[in-house]
Parts: C-alpha cells; sequence; structure tokens
C-alpha cells in the first residue's frame, strides 16, 4: 500500500517538478525581455548567513537593487556557504527550485552536470552579456566556466595573502618593508620572530574543508590537484608531495605555530602571531583588530624559491536556476546589480572581496576613496592577474575526493608517517571515486 | 427438500454467520485503536528503513534531474576503504568505555550519597545535577570550548593558579577525546542520577530497615540493598551508553573539534555523516546508515538479552 501511495506521490513529484524546472533541456531558452511585470525571486547567498558585515552589506546591496527595480521583489535566502549546495538540492527535491544561487566554486561541476543549469552566455542575449562582462576582469570571469561556457557569473572571491604583524617584525629585528617573498623566507622569518619575541611565527591556512589555497600551494610548486584533462586526481605526484613536505618542516622546525586552523586568525588578531597566510576576506577583521593594537600590513602569497607563486581563489559564482523566462530575467537584473561597480564598491570595501572590475579601484566614484585608504587591497589585486583556477574535482563524490585530500594533507604535515605514501594512498582512493566517464 | 425443514438450517447458518461476522469483527475495534500506531511505526520507521536499504546500493542525489545509478556494493565498498575507519572504530570504543564510568558509575554513587537527603536540600541538589541535562548541546559545546581555551579559559587559569602548566586540552590529540568525552558525559550525568534516584525510592523501605536493625553499616547497606536492587536501572543504563554513546558525543566533536586533531576525536557516526550526509550523497548516507544499523543492532540485541536474563533471574 505504502509503496503504491510513495509511487504516486514520488511520480507526482518528479512530473510537476520536471515540467516546473526542465522546460526544454534541448533548446536553451532565452530569458524573457526586460519588462516591470512585478515577480518575486528567492536569492541564496552565504554572506547574508555570515553574521555581521558580509550580511549586512549583501541586504544593502539587495535593497538598493529593489528600490532601483521595484518590481522585482528579492527574497534573501542566508545559507552558511558550506551547505549551500545541500541546501539547494533539498529544496530542489523538495519542489522549491531557488532563482539565484551563490554556490561556492568547488561545486560548479556538480552543479552543472547535476542541476541542469544552462550557460549564461546561451541564455542570456548576446549583446547584454558582452555589454555586462566588458570591463570585468577576463580570469575572474573563466572562473564560473567549464570550457568556453560561462555557466555561473563569478561573482565574490578573495586570493590568499600573507597578513603580518610589523610591530612584532620590528620586535623581532625584521624588516617590515620586505616582507618574506619565498616559503623559505617565511620559514627564517617566523623562526626568528619566534625566538626573538616568544610569539608564534606563520600559519598557512591550508587545512580545512575547502582546499583552494591548497590548491594555490601545489601549482606554485608545480604541482595539481586534479589533471588538466580533468581526469586523473594529482595530488599525490611528487611536486605536490614536496609541497606538502616543506608545509611538515615548516611545522616541524617550529616556524609554524601547531594550532586549529580555527584558532589561527584570533591568535592573529590578539598578536600572537606574527605571519599568517589566509584569505583577503579576513582584511577587514584584521584591520578593526590591528586597530591602535598593531600595524597590519599585506604581502602576496609566498613562492617556491625562483618559481612565481600561483594563487587561486576563494569564492562563489552566481548561478540562474530558475527555468521561468521572466524569473530568470528578474535573476539577470539582479546578477547584473550585483556585479556592476557599485555592487563591487559595496564588496570590496564593505566584505573585503576583490572587486572583479578593476576600472572601479582608482575611480574617485567608487573605491578610489576607498582605496586610498586601505593600500592592503593592492597585494590582492596585483595577484588578480596571474589568478589560478580553484579546480573543482569533477562527479558525484567531489566532496568526498576533497575530504581525502584534505584529511590527507592534515596526517602528512601533523603527523609523522612517510609523506609520498600517505599522499599517494590518499590519491589512489581518491581516483576510485572518480566518475569514470569524464 | 420442504422448506420447513431449510428454515432451522438457515437459521444455523445465520447464527453461523453472525458468530463467524463477530469472530471476524471482534478484531476490528482493537485493530482500529492500533492502527495509528502500526502505521505511523510503518510510515516512519520501517518504510524508511526498508527504503534505506534499497537507497544504499544505489549513486544518487535525489534530484530529480539525474538518474540513480545502481551500483551494487561500491557504497559499502568505498565506507569500509575509508583510511580513517579503523580509527574510528576505535574511537568509538573508546567513546563508549569512556562514557560508562560518568553515565553509570558515577550517577549510581552520587544517588547513593543523596538518597538519604530529603526535603529542600535533597530537591537543590538533584535540581543542580540535573540542569546540565537541560541546556542545549551546542550551548554546552560552547560554554566548554570557552572554559577549556588554552590561553583564558578558566579551567587554565585554576591550573595555573596550582603552578601547573596549561593543557591544551581540545588541541593535543591525546587529550581531546578525553576532552569531548568528558563533556558528553558531564551532560548525562544528570540523566543517569536521575533514573539511579528513581530507581532507589521504589526499594521498599522495610528492607533497609529491617538490615539496620540487624547492624548493617551503610556501605552495606548500599553493597547488599541498593545496588543490587536497582541492577535493572544500571542495566538499563550501561545499554543506553553502550548504543547512544558515540552517538551522544557527535554535537560536541562537531562543535569542538569536527574529528581532528587528526581524526583523533572522530568516530564513526561522525566520519560516516562527514562523507555520506555533508553532500546529499544518498547512496553513501543510507549505507553508511546500514553499517550503522548492522553493527549496533549487535550490540542491542545483546543488551535485550542481558536484561531478559536478569529478568527471568529475579522471577
Amino acid at each position: 500500500m505504502f509503496q503504491l501511495t510513495r509511487r504516486a506521490a514520488l511520480a507526482l513529484a518528479t512530473s510537476t517538478l520536471t515540467a516546473a524546472s526542465i522546460a526544454s533541456p534541448a533548446l536553451a531558452q532565452r530569458i524573457a525581455p526586460p519588462s516591470t511585470t512585478p515577480v518575486t525571486i528567492t536569492y541564496y547567498n552565504y554572506n547574508l548567513a555570515s553574521a555581521g558585515i558580509g550580511a549586512e552589506a549583501t541586504k544593502m546591496l539587495i535593497n538598493e537593487f529593489m528600490a532601483a527595480y521595484p518590481h522585482i521583489k528579492v527574497e534573501g535566502v542566508p545559507v552558511a556557504s558550506g551547505q549551500v549546495l545541500a541546501r539547494v538540492q533539498a529544496d530542489i527535491v523538495a519542489g522549491r527550485v531557488p532563482d539565484v544561487a551563490q554556490i561556492v566554486f568547488s561545486d560548479l561541476d556538480f552543479v552543472v552536470r547535476n542541476l541542469g543549469v544552462k550557460p549564461l552566455n546561451d541564455i542570456i542575449p548576446p549583446e547584454e552579456w558582452t555589454a555586462h562582462t566588458a570591463g570585468m576582469v577576463p580570469a575572474g570571469l573563466k572562473l564560473g566556466a567549464i570550457g568556453d561556457k560561462a555557466y555561473g557569473l563569478a561573482y565574490v572571491f578573495s586570493t590568499p595573502v600573507l597578513f603580518y604583524n610589523a610591530d612584532l617584525f620590528k620586535q623581532a629585528g625584521l624588516n617590515p618593508d620586505q616582507p618574506p617573498k619565498t616559503w623559505a623566507d617565511v620559514k627564517a622569518a617566523a623562526l626568528q620572530l619566534k625566538e626573538k619575541t616568544a610569539k608564534s611565527g606563520i600559519y598557512p591556512a591550508v587545512y580545512s574543508e575547502f582546499d583552494w589555497l591548497l590548491q594555490g600551494v601545489f601549482l606554485s610548486n608545480g604541482g595539481r590537484a586534479l589533471s588538466e584533462d580533468r581526469t586523473r586526481v594529482t595530488f599525490g605526484e611528487p611536486a605536490a608531495v614536496e609541497a606538502v613536505a616543506m608545509l611538515r618542516d615548516l611545522l616541524k622546525s617550529g616556524a609554524h605555530a601547531n594550532m586549529r586552523e580555527a584558532e589561527a586568525p584570533d591568535a592573529f588578531m590578539s598578536g600572537n602571531l606574527g605571519m599568517i597566510l589566509t584569505t583577503s576576506v579576513y582584511q577587514r577583521s584584521f584591520l578593526k583588530a590591528a586597530k591602535d593594537k598593531f600595524e597590519l600590513r599585506a604581502a602576496p602569497m609566498p613562492s617556491f624559491g625562483d618559481k612565481p607563486s600561483k594563487p587561486t581563489n576563494s569564492g562563489s559564482a552566481l548561478f540562474i536556476l530558475s527555468r521561468d523566462p521572466v524569473k530568470q530575467r528578474a535573476a539577470w537584473e539582479l546578477m547584473k546589480f550585483m556585479t556592476s561597480k557599485r555592487g563591487y564598491t559595496v564588496i570590496t570595501s564593505e566584505i573585503g572581496y576583490v572587486p572583479l572590475r578593476l576600472d572601479i579601484v582608482d575611480d574617485p566614484q567608487y573605491l578610489g576613496e576607498w582605496t586610498k585608504q586601505n593600500p592592503l587591497i593592492r597585494p590582492n589585486l596585483e595577484q588578480l592577474s596571474r589568478l589560478n583556477q580553484w579546480v573543482a574535482f569533477p562527479g558525484a563524490n567531489y566532496k568526498q575526493i576533497s575530504r581525502i585530500e584534505v584529511g590527507a594533507v592534515n596526517e602528512a604535515v601533523f603527523g609523522d608517517g612517510d609523506i609520498g605514501k600517505i599522499m599517494r594512498d590518499a590519491q589512489e582512493r581518491a581516483q576510485a571515486l572518480m566518475p569514470t566517464v569524464p | 427438500m420442504s422448506h420447513a425443514a431449510e428454515l432451522p438450517r438457515i437459521a444455523g447458518a445465520a447464527n453461523g454467520l453472525a458468530a463467524l461476522a463477530a469472530a471476524r469483527t471482534k478484531w476490528v475495534v482493537p485493530a482500529l485503536f492500533l492502527a495509528p500506531a502500526f502505521v505511523t511505526l510503518g510510515l516512519w520507521i520501517y518504510w524508511p528503513l526498508v527504503e534505506a536499504f534499497r537507497l544504499s546500493f544505489y549513486e544518487w542525489n535525489l534530484l530529480p534531474t539525474s538518474e540513480p545509478l545502481f551500483v551494487g556494493l561500491e557504497n559499502y565498498r568505498r565506507l569500509l576503504a575509508l583510511s580513517e575507519l579503523r580509527t574510528a572504530a576505535w574511537n568509538t570504543v573508546i567513546y563508549t568505555v569512556g562514557l560508562l564510568p560518568l553515565t553509570v558509575a558515577l550517577p549510581l554513587l552520587i544517588a547513593i550519597l543523596t538518597r538519604e537527603s530529603v526535603g529542600k536540600a535533597g530537591a537543590v541538589y538533584r535540581a543542580l545535577i540535573f540542569v546540565p541535562m537541560m541546556i542545549a548541546p551546542v550551548v554546552v559545546a560552547v560554554v566548554w570550548r570557552w572554559l577549556l581555551n588554552p590561553d583564558h579559559g578558566l579551567v587554565n587559569k585554576a591550573l595555573g593558579a596550582i603552578g601547573l602548566p596549561a593543557v591544551r586540552f581540545l588541541q593535543e590529540a591525546d587529550t581531546a577525546i578525553w576532552a569531548v568525552i568528558f563533556i558528553t558525559g558531564w551532560k548525562l550525568m544528570g540523566f543517569s542520577t536521575l533514573l539511579f534516584a528513581a530507581a532507589m525510592t521504589n526499594i521498599d523501605r522495610h528492607l533497609i530497615e529491617a538490615a539496620r536493625i540487624d547492624g548493617a553499616s551503610e556501605g552495606q547497606i548500599a553493597r547488599k540493598i541498593v545496588i543490587p536492587l536497582v541492577t535493572p536501572t544500571t542495566i538499563f543504563l550501561t545499554v543506553l551508553t553502550v548504543l547512544h554513546g558515540a552517538q551522544w558525543s557527535f554535537v560536541y566533536i562537531n562543535v569542538l573539534t569536527q574529528g581532528g586533531p587528526r581524526n583523533a576525536t572522530t568516530n564513526l557516526y561522525y566520519l560516516l555523516w562527514e562523507y555520506g550526509f555533508s553532500t546529499f550523497a544518498i547512496g553513501w548516507s543510507t549505507a553508511a546508515g546500514m553499517l550503522l544499523f548492522a553493527v549496533f543492532s549487535l550490540f542491542a540485541v545483546i543488551g535485550l538479552k542481558a536484561m531478559n536474563r536478569h529478568d527471568q533471574r529475579v522471577a
């Protein structure tokens, strides 16, 4: 009896959903032309879920948008960054398809394969697409793309920045005007700082759930987490292993503070940690904490010897999930606004992400004044031109793969086992989870 | 055949039918009473169980836009191949065994010691012990994180005051699991104490008075009368701890350590949740659920056997 009811219910739900959400899978339909018909769209956003400034700034932008487009009502849905995808999935299953969602780059492959997202450059009229994306950093725009199809519009992102406490540098007899450039410099500076000031040296924040910064460290040493053709897991190959070995050496030498990643920003803000390599998004909190206590400075990501460092990006893109052309139009208007000059002015100055439009940086109408007062943004901007894509693992098990990767790095750096073996074993287990059809 | 002869037979048949109907309808009323319970159980427990078993052989994310892919035992194989599985299984044993003193032994002792305290003092005592039980687990976790903070936590301040070095309770692999066990147990102690106290109030006062008249000491009374008579509660709490101990610590692991440092505090529940539930991968999660179900069913059967054996012995 249950079986039947269940089947019926499932069939009904599926057909309703199919009808509602997959209008014509074969033919990418264009979004509706602009109109003034009232429409309400939902906007899943993780900055809304962050306490404090990220939420306030995003709410402000949404309100400005609604004032400019009175016929569009935006319902902001706050979801934590690590949970956006699960939430989007759950809501799609429940028949509440989100209209616009801010989704982390590591979910890109999954979103494209499973949520049936259509390329923006297919559904948006070409002239509108070209007009809007003109002036956006090309390397940034690529982040939401697979091949030449832009599925998501790159929205907020950060790069890895080496923040350092200039006062501790001075106390330790280091020159704060010459921050460490290579990992060897970092080690030497951290050890000197530790010895002279009895504070901790450096913390590279590469051990958490998202592997973007870790991928940057691999890349900087010529390694990769995933092969370029996206078929092989490669974090167990020599260049990546060597990068992990450098981290282990940093830790065992005492230069690398032995603490949990979540504690490192607190330690840095309280003046107990000399350097921290982390997302540029921390800039605002760090500035606030450093005010009247110590001088905060920032340097680009350290390199391995002479090889230039290859910073990756963290962050997210905006995706249109709605299948209704009218809502898609409203969604596109919202996306345009959020990634406009005004949008990035607020996002950069109020939250701390990198602006995807460099022409606003020195424009007094936008970020000009702010940039003058906040020179810390410069290393971040400088890295933008040589930004590398944070690669999303493919297939249904992509999250499990990155978990294995991050778990292995933790084990290899903080443990005593053979680094090469740990990383190779992990690579092999991860490879078994890769999709057989790429 | 005449009609007259047929009448009694029809009457008889009618009677028989009525009796049959009565017999048939006799179960209708009880069945109606039972139906809500059966339907609820079936709908919320057994159907999901069967469905979870079926889904554990598929790779799917529940999305109507993608097809469930039959993968056979692949999900199970993947889970069993996780390198952290052995550590997690061993930690699960540590959690279970480590919790027993806090959920059984200590509460039993507290209940015995406070057994005689009646009136206001007794009520205050019991309330104090029970309070942790009523605080939301996440709040408990956050409060303990502050208390155990190596730099400015009260616990380390106290240690410092008596000249001991600060301990990084949640950051070091050797102390983290014990810290989590302690917090889990601290939260549950009140509940266990309450159960023991309730069991003790059921003990016939005459037994204790008789023993006292015979000159038994308080220690002897506790050992020879109270502890044996609360054995059903002891077994019940032991079984409960074995079955749920590792699960109860989940919140604290999630908030305080996320399984780290280096998997030192992860357990089966946490590990399987990490791999299965964080992605909506229904195959991984249901296979994980089935594995846990199998292992803990075994423990449950053993526990229930122990309880039954005790009941039979007493009867």
